[in-house]
C-alpha cells in the first residue's frame, strides 16, 4: 500500500491557491481558477514560479454560441463568447489547475504563452486553426492539421458537418429502448 | 574492452571541423509521411547540413478524423466507440478516462469487480502496446528478429483481451457505470449476468509468466547487444525541464528521472491496492526510454497477477439510466496511457451528447518536442530518436 494517494498535501494545494485566486470553482475533483484576459500571461508566470506547475498539460478553446449548427445549444442561453482552458500540473503531487478565461468573439486574441510553456506552442495553433483566435507574439501561428488552403474554423459552433447536412444522423434513434425492453423504456 | 564498442566512447562520430570556411548550403530533405519508421503518417521537413539536421518542423493532419467535432453531435455510450480508435495500439486504455470522466459527472459509483477487471484490461494492453514498441524500435535500429518475437508475444496478451472483451484492438467494453458482460461466457440473457470466460485465471497466470519471460529475453537480446547501446545511448537526451515544459508524458518523462506516474497519483483504477514498482531513468536518452518501458511491463505482468488472486465478487454492472444524460457541469480526468497522459476534459449542459470534448492525447505533446529535440543532431540518429518517442499518429492527429 505503498502508493496510497496523499490527502493533505492536495488539500493544502487547494487552500494555498484559493489564497492567491479568488474565483476559483473546485466541482467533480477538477479544480478551475477563472481570470481576466488581460491577466492571462502573468497567471500563468504565478503558477509557474510560485506554485511550481512546471508541466504544462493542454490548452484549447469552447465556443459558447446559443445557436448551433451541430449537437444540442446550452440549457441556459449564454453570452457568445470564447473560453480559453489551459491544463497544468507539477509532477511530484499530481496537483492539477485549468485556467479559464473568456474573450470577445469579434477579433479573438489572447496573449501567448510560447514564452512561458514552450509546450503550448503546437495547442496554440490548434487552436488557431480550430477557432480562429489570434495568438499575439506566437512565433510560428500557421495550420497544424488543416491543409493550406482550407478555409474556415472547423470547431466552430457554426461550422455544418457536411454529412450532418445531407441526412440527420439517427443518433436519436439509437438510444430508444429495444422493442423487447418494453417496460423499461424511456427516461427513468 | 574494445574501445570502438564503448558506448560511452563515441567512435564513430569526428569532429568534423576543417579549416578552410567553405560556405555550404542547407538541404531540404522530407522524411515521410509513408516512411516506415514513422508509425503512420508523420511527414518531416528536416534541414541538413550534411549529415548535421539544423532544423525539422514536423506536418501533421495526414490521420485528423476530427473525434472533438464528431463527439459534440455523439450520444455518451457511442463516444466510447470512437475513442477506442485514437491510439489503436492500446484500445483499451483509451476508454478509461472518457468513461472515468462521465461517471464523475453523474457520480456513479463502479462496482469493485468491474474496476477489477478494467484495470486488469488495461495493464494488458499496456502490455500488448509496450511489446509493439520492442519489437518495432530493434526493427528501427537495425535488427529483425525481436519484431517476430514481440509479435508473437503481443499475439497471446492479445487472445486474452479477445477472451473477455470479444475484440482484439478495440475492446469497446467499457459502459458508463460498469463492463460489458464478457463474450464468451454463455448466452446473453439478463438473467444470468456474463463473467470473465471460464480458465481465464489459469490461462491469464501462464501469459503473463511468458511475458516475464519475453522481457527477460528483449533484455538479454536487444539491452544485451553492443550496436543497439552505441546507438541509443546518449543520443537524444531529453532533460527534465524539457520534458515539463512540453508536457511530455509517461515513459518518456520517468526516462528522464522524475517519477511520475498517474497511476499512483489518481483514483480513477484501484492501483492503490497492488505492490508495484515505478521504473524511472538516469539520462533521459534513447536506452533509458526503451528500459523504461520494458521494466513497466514487468510491473505490469505482476499488478496482473496480484489482480487475479485478490479479484472481488460482485455485479459488474451499477444501475444507470436508460437513456444515459449527463447532468450539467465540467470534468477532466486523465489517466496513464502506456504512452503517457491521457485526458478528458467533458463539458456536459445536460443532453445526450457533450457540448465540448476536449481530447489530451500523450503522443501529441511528446512529439511536439521533436523539433527542439532534434536540431543538431545527426541524421541517422533522427530514427532512433523518434522511434524512442514510440508514439502513433491516431493518437497525435485525433
Amino acid at each position: 500500500m505503498r502508493n496510497k494517494l496523499n490527502q493533505s498535501d492536495s488539500q493544502s494545494f487547494l487552500d494555498s491557491i484559493s489564497s492567491k485566486f479568488s474565483n476559483i470553482v473546485n466541482e467533480f475533483d477538477t479544480l478551475k481558477i477563472n481570470v481576466e484576459a488581460s491577466e492571462w500571461t502573468e497567471t500563468m508566470s504565478i503558477l509557474k514560479n510560485e506554485f511550481e506547475l512546471t508541466y504544462f498539460s493542454w490548452l484549447s478553446a469552447v465556443d459558447w454560441e446559443n445557436e448551433v449548427s451541430v449537437g444540442d445549444p446550452p440549457k441556459e442561453s449564454v453570452n457568445p463568447h470564447f473560453e480559453i482552458i489551459c491544463c497544468l500540473s507539477e509532477s511530484v503531487e499530481g496537483n492539477l489547475v485549468l485556467v479559464s478565461t473568456k474573450i470577445e468573439k469579434d477579433n479573438p486574441s489572447i496573449d501567448s504563452l510560447v514564452n512561458i510553456y514552450a509546450g503550448s506552442n503546437w495547442h496554440e495553433r490548434e487552436a488557431h486553426e480550430m477557432f480562429g483566435i489570434d495568438f499575439i507574439d506566437h512565433p510560428n501561428l500557421t495550420k497544424l492539421y488543416l491543409p493550406d488552403g482550407y478555409e474556415g474554423n472547423p470547431m466552430l459552433k457554426s461550422f455544418e458537418l457536411i454529412s450532418r447536412e445531407v441526412k440527420p444522423w439517427p443518433g436519436d434513434v439509437d438510444v430508444e429502448g429495444m422493442p423487447e425492453d418494453g417496460k423499461e423504456e424511456g427516461d427513468s | 574492452m574494445d574501445t570502438t564498442l564503448d558506448p560511452n566512447n563515441k567512435p564513430f562520430v569526428s569532429d568534423a571541423s576543417v579549416s578552410v570556411e567553405i560556405e555550404t548550403e542547407d538541404m531540404t530533405l522530407n522524411i515521410g509521411p509513408q516512411h516506415p519508421s514513422t508509425h503512420g503518417v508523420l511527414r518531416l521537413v528536416a534541414k541538413v547540413d550534411g549529415e548535421k539536421i539544423s532544423s525539422v518542423e514536423p506536418v501533421l493532419g495526414y490521420m485528423h478524423r476530427g473525434y472533438e467535432k464528431l463527439a459534440e453531435v455523439r450520444t455518451y455510450p457511442q463516444i466510447t466507440t470512437l475513442v477506442n480508435r485514437i491510439d489503436w495500439v492500446s484500445g483499451f486504455a483509451n476508454e478509461i478516462p472518457f468513461i472515468a470522466a462521465t461517471e464523475k459527472l453523474m457520480e456513479i459509483e463502479v462496482p469493485e469487480r468491474a474496476q477489477h477487471i478494467r484495470l486488469i484490461l488495461t495493464e494488458m494492453a499496456r502490455i500488448a502496446s509496450h511489446f509493439v514498441f520492442n519489437g518495432a524500435y530493434a526493427l528501427e535500429i537495425g535488427a529483425l528478429t525481436p519484431i517476430f518475437l514481440a509479435m508473437e508475444d503481443r499475439e497471446r496478451v492479445l487472445d486474452l483481451i479477445e477472451s473477455v472483451t470479444g475484440g482484439r484492438f478495440h475492446p469497446n467494453f467499457n459502459r458508463i457505470g460498469g463492463i460489458k458482460p464478457a463474450a464468451g461466457a454463455g448466452p446473453t440473457t439478463k438473467k444470468d449476468i456474463q463473467d470473465l470466460p471460464a480458465g481465464f485465471y489459469e490461462e491469464t497466470r501462464i501469459v503473463m509468466e511468458k511475458v516475464l519471460e519475453g522481457v527477460e529475453r528483449f533484455e538479454n537480446l536487444v539491452g544485451g547487444n553492443e550496436v543497439f547501446k552505441v546507438r541509443t545511448k546518449n543520443i537524444g537526451i531529453i532533460t527534465k525541464e524539457m520534458a515539463e515544459d512540453y508536457g511530455v508524458s509517461g515513459p518518456i518523462l520517468r526516462a528522464s528521472g522524475v517519477k511520475f506516474d498517474l497511476r499512483t497519483k489518481t483514483d480513477f483504477l484501484p492501483y492503490e491496492k497492488f505492490d508495484f514498482e515505478i521504473p524511472i531513468g538516469e539520462n533521459g536518452d534513447c536506452y533509458d526510454r526503451w528500459y523504461v518501458r520494458l521494466m513497466e511491463m514487468k510491473e505490469s505482468a505482476n499488478i496482473i497477477l496480484q489482480a487475479i488472486d485478490s479479484m472481488p465478487s460482485g455485479p459488474l454492472q451499477t444501475k444507470v439510466p436508460k437513456v444515459i444524460k449527463v447532468p450539467k457541469g465540467e470534468s477532466y480526468v486523465r489517466t496513464e496511457n502506456p504512452k503517457g497522459e491521457m485526458g478528458f476534459h467533458v463539458i456536459s449542459e445536460g443532453g445526450l451528447g457533450p457540448y465540448r470534448l476536449k481530447i489530451r492525447t500523450p503522443s501529441f505533446s511528446n512529439i511536439s518536442i521533436l523539433p527542439e529535440l532534434l536540431e543538431g543532431q545527426l541524421l541517422p540518429d533522427l530514427i532512433a530518436i523518434m522511434g524512442s518517442l514510440d508514439f502513433v499518429l491516431g493518437d497525435v492527429d485525433r
